[in-house]
C-alpha cells in the first residue's frame, strides 16, 4: 500500500470516528423531513399541489445539489480546521513531513465525505418526497435516469463544497472562522458578485449545481463541472500552499 | 535498529523581531537519555519542532542521523515524538486516535493495543480522549510515540501530570530504551525527576546554548572559592577567561573581604595559580556539586544579579565537595 493510500485511509478514519458525521446526518434528515412536510402540507397560491404536478417540478424539488454544496462546505471547513484546533495535524505532518501527500490525502478524504453527504442527502430527500407524494393526487414522476442524475450531481457538488470548505479551513485554521468563511464564500458572496457583475449569475455555485441536476440549462454539464472544480480548487490550492510554507504552532 | 544522533547545527529561529532560537548547536547521542532544559520560553519546544520539520529554521540545520527529518524514508518508524499534551480530538477514543496513526504509518493494528498496554492505557482505550486526565493524555502521547517502536524518541515534557507511579514507569521505560541503544531526548521542568533519568543535559536560555554534556561532569565543573580579596581575585580570574559569579545569599556576601565566588571555565589548579600570581589569599577552594535545580538556576541566571567589580552574582546554596584548600 502506498503512502498516499495509507494517509487517505487514516484521514477517512478521522472523519468517521467522531460524532460529526452523525450531526450532519441529522441535518440531512431534518431537511428530508422539511421536504416531506412541504409535499404533504404545502400548496400553491391557489391551494393546489401544482408544484409537484410534473416530473420537472418534482425534480426541481429534490435537486439537493445546491444544499449539498453548502452543507458539505461547512463539513469540509470544520473537518479541516479542527485538525489545527486540536493539533492532530502534528502527528499527520510527522507521518508525512513534506506535507504534500498529507494535504492531498486530507482533501481526498474530505471530498469523499462531502460526496457521501451529498448523495445521502439527495437520497433522503428523494425518499422523503416519494414517500409523501401518495398524500397528494400525484405519483412519483421523475424518470430513473434523472433520479440518478440528481444524486450524482448532489454527490459531485458535495465533494466540491467540501473541498472548498477544506481549503478555507486550512487557511483559517479556526473552526468558527472557517465556518464563517465558508458561509461567506458559498452563501453571502455569490449574490453580491452577481449584483456587481450580472453576467456571473450563471457561474455561481448554486446556479451551476442546478445545471448539473438538470433543473436549469444555462450552462452545459461539462462547463458546470469545470466551473465548480475551479470554485473548489482555488481555495484548496491556496490552503495547500499555506500548509507547505507555514510552521505548525 | 539502533538510535541515531540528533544534530542541531547553528539553528536560528525568529518570529518577527523576536529571536527565539539563537545560533543553537548541540548533539544528542544514541544510547543515552538526554534532558533538554531551559526556563519557560527559552526555545525548547521550538527547537524540537524545527528538529522534526514542524517549523522552519531561519538559519542552520538539524539532522536525525545523517539527514533532516523531512528527508527520512520512514519518519514514523525512525522517530517517535510527543510534543503536545492535547494533540488529539477530544471526541475520539484513545484507541481510535492510535488506530488512525497506525493506519497513516502502515503499522498493523495489534501494535495499537500493545502501545496502549505499554503506556498503561489498556483499560481506557475505548474512552473518549477528552475525558482523560492530564496524566492519561501524557500516556496517550507516549503510546503514540511508541507505536512504530522507533529507535529515536523526542518527548516534550512527558512527565507533566503523571502520578509518582507513572513517572517511575516513564523513567524505567526511557532508561530501558536508552539501554538498548535508542536515542532519547526529553525536555522537562521536573528537575528532580530529570536528575534521576538523564545521562546528558542540554541547557538553553533565551534560545542560546548555556551548557551541554554529561550531567555527572557538569556537576563538577564549577569551583567554589572563598577569599578575603574576592574582588581582586574575580578580576584576575576574568582576565584569564573564567566565568566568575558571587553567591549573594552567602552569609558574608556583602563583605567583599571574605567573598564567596563560583568560578567556571578554569581548573582548580588554574584558580590556585591565578590567586598565587595576584598575591591573593585563598581560604577555601573546592569543586562545587549542587542539585540539578541549583545548577539549573545557576546556568540560567534566574536569580537577580548582584554584581561586584569583575563578579556577577548568582543565588545558589552550594554543597562543597573535594575540598582542596
Amino acid at each position: 500500500m502506498s503512502t498516499m493510500q495509507r494517509l487517505t485511509r487514516a484521514e477517512l478514519m478521522k472523519l468517521t470516528t467522531t460524532r460529526m458525521p452523525w450531526a450532519f446526518l441529522l441535518v440531512l434528515l431534518v431537511m428530508g423531513a422539511i421536504n416531506a412536510a412541504t409535499v404533504a402540507f404545502g400548496t400553491d397560491m391557489d391551494g393546489s399541489k401544482a408544484f409537484v404536478s410534473t416530473a420537472a417540478d418534482q425534480q426541481s424539488l429534490v435537486a439537493f445539489a445546491v444544499n449539498a454544496t453548502m452543507i458539505a462546505g461547512l463539513f469540509g471547513a470544520i473537518a479541516a480546521a479542527r485538525e489545527y484546533a486540536h493539533l492532530t495535524v502534528i502527528p499527520t505532518f510527522l507521518s508525512d513531513p513534506m506535507r504534500r501527500r498529507a494535504v492531498g490525502a486530507q482533501l481526498v478524504a474530505i471530498a469523499t465525505g462531502g460526496a457521501v453527504l451529498g448523495a445521502v442527502g439527495a437520497g433522503i430527500t428523494i425518499a422523503a418526497v416519494a414517500a409523501t407524494l401518495p398524500t397528494t393526487e400525484y405519483g412519483f414522476l421523475i424518470p430513473a435516469l434523472d433520479v440518478v442524475r440528481v444524486i450524482a450531481a448532489s454527490a459531485f457538488c458535495g465533494a466540491v463544497g467540501a473541498v472548498l470548505g477544506a481549503g478555507i479551513g486550512v487557511v483559517v485554521r479556526n473552526v468558527g472562522g472557517a465556518v464563517t468563511g465558508a458561509v461567506l464564500v458559498l452563501i453571502v458572496a455569490p449574490p453580491m458578485l452577481v449584483q456587481l457583475i450580472n453576467s456571473t449569475a450563471s457561474w455561481i455555485p448554486a446556479s451551476l449545481a442546478l445545471d448539473l441536476s438538470g433543473v436549469e440549462t444555462e450552462v452545459t454539464a461539462p462547463a458546470a463541472v469545470a466551473a465548480l472544480l475551479a470554485w473548489a480548487l482555488v481555495p484548496a490550492a491556496v490552503g495547500a500552499f499555506a500548509v507547505r510554507h507555514r510552521d505548525v504552532a | 535498529m539502533t538510535g541515531r544522533a540528533l544534530v542541531v547545527d547553528h539553528v536560528t529561529k525568529r518570529y518577527g523581531a523576536r529571536t527565539v532560537v539563537d545560533d543553537l548547536s548541540f548533539e544528542v547521542a544514541p544510547g543515552r537519555v538526554t534532558g533538554f532544559l531551559g526556563p519557560n520560553g527559552s526555545g525548547k519546544s521550538t527547537t524540537m519542532k524545527i528538529l522534526l520539520g514542524l517549523a522552519a529554521a531561519d538559519g542552520g540545520t538539524t539532522r536525525i542521523g545523517d539527514r533532516p527529518y523531512v528527508e527520512l524514508d520512514a519518519p514514523n518508524a525512525t522517530v517517535g515524538a510527543a510534543l503536545e499534551t492535547n494533540a488529539f480530538h477530544p471526541g475520539r477514543s484513545g484507541r481510535d486516535h492510535l488506530r488512525i496513526l497506525a493506519r497513516a504509518a502502515g503499522v498493523p493494528e495489534p501494535r495499537v493495543d500493545e502501545s496502549l498496554a505499554t503506556a498503561g492505557l489498556a483499560d481506557s482505550g475505548e474512552r473518549r480522549a477528552g475525558t482523560y486526565s492530564l496524566g492519561m493524555r501524557q500516556r496517550l502521547g507516549l503510546a503514540a510515540a511508541l507505536l512504530c517502536d522507533p529507535p529515536v524518541l523526542v518527548l516534550d515534557e512527558p512527565g507533566n501530570g503523571l502520578d509518582p507511579q507513572g513517572i517511575r514507569e516513564l523513567r524505567d521505560l526511557l532508561r530501558h530504551r536508552a539501554g538498548r541503544g535508542d536515542t532519547v531526548f526529553v525536555s522537562s521542568h521536573l528537575l528532580g525527576e530529570v536528575e534521576l533519568l538523564v545521562d546528558d543535559v542540554v541547557v538553553i536560555d533565551h534560545g542560546r546554548l548555556i551548557t551541554a554534556g554529561p550531567l555527572a561532569e557538569l556537576r563538577h565543573e564549577t569551583a567554589l572559592v572563598r577569599s578575603p580579596h574576592a574582588d581582586r581575585l574575580g578580576v584576575a580570574l576574568r582576565e584569564m577567561g573564567a566565568v566568575v559569579e558571587r553567591a549573594p545569599d552567602a552569609p558574608d556576601a556583602t563583605d567583599a573581604a571574605t567573598g564567596l565566588l563560583l568560578v567556571r571555565g578554569v581548573s582548580l589548579g588554574e584558580i590556585g595559580h591565578a590567586a598565587f600570581t595576584a598575591g591573593v589569599e585563598l581560604s577555601e577552594l573546592a569543586t562545587r556539586s549542587g542539585s540539578l535545580e541549583d545548577l539549573f538556576m545557576q546556568w540560567t541566571h534566574q536569580q537577580a544579579t548582584d554584581a561586584v567589580p569583575g563578579v556577577d552574582a548568582v543565588a545558589v546554596a552550594p554543597e562543597e565537595k573535594e575540598v582542596m584548600a
